[in-house]
């Protein structure tokens, strides 16, 4: 059953992307919570759009419903590449609502935030499965990268045979480590930036538009 | 006599369809099986006990008004005291709750000399009327294969709820409300999505566009 399933996913999926080139791809952002991937999302689409796509914040699990913002055109060296952004709940193994109360956040609140960030882990993992072309991995440069969360979306997102960018974010706080990183997950491309400031954006978009378009 | 109910002892005439569905009596679950080799060993085991039941527990038969009138009727086995028990071979395993066998996993069924009536017991579907007369047997609070959990407090409370989803469901471990270990792979595997945890512990799912008839 399961070898059935993911032939017919891989079957669709090569369908898809033979019948829909021109249209946009579908590029996911994933990452641990408070990677800076929200931070990353509207940086893009505010550069390319003039747009938002949802609320920053200090705060985990800000992030709990994957959001998109499509048609995103981004020009690099004379040609335009189109992407739709799926900006996605950080993902995690455990979520535990003492967390948010560190954050002044009531314990009936913290409760519905914890419940609404599992729901949006689910949802984000249902996505990889299902709905991207291809994987922005957003890591928070100052932390380690080696965790078990890391390791196992890599894995997944290299057995769909998925495009991925890992990208070095926060390079702009004091401890970023970049080639932990690197030496980390030595088989991908690793992009030091800072969404927050806005370093190294012209090397983000030669990327994306490499990989992606 | 080949069975009879373990909780109420009524006895089902051979070939009997009647208790396909659970004793209509009492809504017990399990029978025994006596083939006709047995049926006079049987019949003494039986007598001995149905004395012993009816004389212990007589707040039971009279709490069930349908045993009554019913078992009386149709019970064809001798309840006199003659029968032969010092004729029956005194094992002590026959009397024992040992002997008691799921009718389903009888081997006696599969028995080459089955009679037409026990091969047309075994082979027929019930018909719906069948199934009405017997869709609504009374309860009985001790026995489990009936007893349905009260919709109110008493019932097995949230937390056996959790555990018992948690075994169902391995993606999201419920520790408690607010508190949740998730596991990616399974989450990744899963067809359908959750889109939705409820207070309860209960899931809501979206399932795939394949299951879907436009799909």
């Amino acid at each position: 059953m399961g070898l059935l399933t993911g032939l017919r996913d891989s079957i669709t999926r090569v369908t898809d992307r033979l019948f829909s080139a021109s249209d946009p791809k579908r590029i996911g952002i994933y990452g641990p919570p408070n990677a800076g991937k929200t931070t990353l999302a509207n940086r893009v689409a505010r550069d390319w759009t003039g747009d938002a796509v949802g609320p920053e914040s200090h705060v985990p699990h800000e992030t709990r419903r994957a959001r998109r913002k499509e048609n995103v055109e981004i020009e690099r060296n004379g040609s335009t590449v189109t992407i739709d952004i799926v900006d996605t709940p950080g993902v995690t193994t455990k979520v535990d609502y003492k967390e948010f109360l560190e954050h002044d956040i009531d314990e009936e609140d913290a409760v519905r935030r914890s419940r609404e960030a599992t729901e949006g882990v689910a949802e984000a993992m249902h996505w990889l499965r299902e709905d991207v072309d291809g994987v922005i991995y957003v890591l928070d440069s100052t932390e380690d990268p080696f965790t078990q969360v890391n390791t196992m979306l890599i894995g997944i997102i290299e057995s769909q045979d998925l495009p991925v960018l890992i990208f070095a974010n926060k390079t702009d706080l004091n401890g970023s480590n970049v080639k932990r990183i690197g030496d980390a997950f030595p088989q991908h491309e690793t992009v030091p930036l800072s969404a927050l400031e806005g370093d190294n954006m012209d090397e983000v978009y030669d990327k994306i538009a490499e990989y992606f378009g | 006599m080949p069975h009879q109910c373990t909780n109420c002892e009524r006895v089902f005439a051979d070939g009997s369809k009647e208790m396909l569905s659970g004793c209509p009596d009492c809504g017990g679950s399990k029978f025994q099986f006596k083939p006709d080799s047995a049926t006079d060993t049987a019949a003494s085991d039986d007598d001995d006990r149905v004395g012993t039941v009816t004389a212990s527990d007589p707040p039971d038969t009279a709490s069930d008004p349908m045993r009554s009138s019913d078992a009386d009727t149709a019970d064809p086995t001798p309840t006199d005291a003659a029968a032969p028990t010092t004729t029956s071979p005194p094992s002590s395993a026959a009397d024992s709750e040992g002997e008691v066998i799921e009718t389903e996993s009888d081997p006696n069924v599969l028995d080459p000399t089955e009679n037409s009536a026990q091969a047309d017991a075994r082979r027929d579907v019930v018909t719906r009327d069948e199934l009405d007369d017997v869709s609504d047997p009374p309860q009985r609070s001790d026995d489990p294969a009936r007893t349905i959990p009260p919709d109110t407090a008493a019932s097995p409370g949230i937390d056996d709820l959790r555990e018992e989803l948690n075994d169902q469901f391995e993606s999201i471990k419920i520790l408690e409300p607010g508190q949740y270990e998730l596991n990616l792979m399974e989450l990744y595997d899963r067809q359908e999505c959750i889109i939705s945890l409820q207070e309860d512990g209960h899931y809501v799912i979206e399932v795939a566009d394949a299951w879907r008839d436009d799909a």
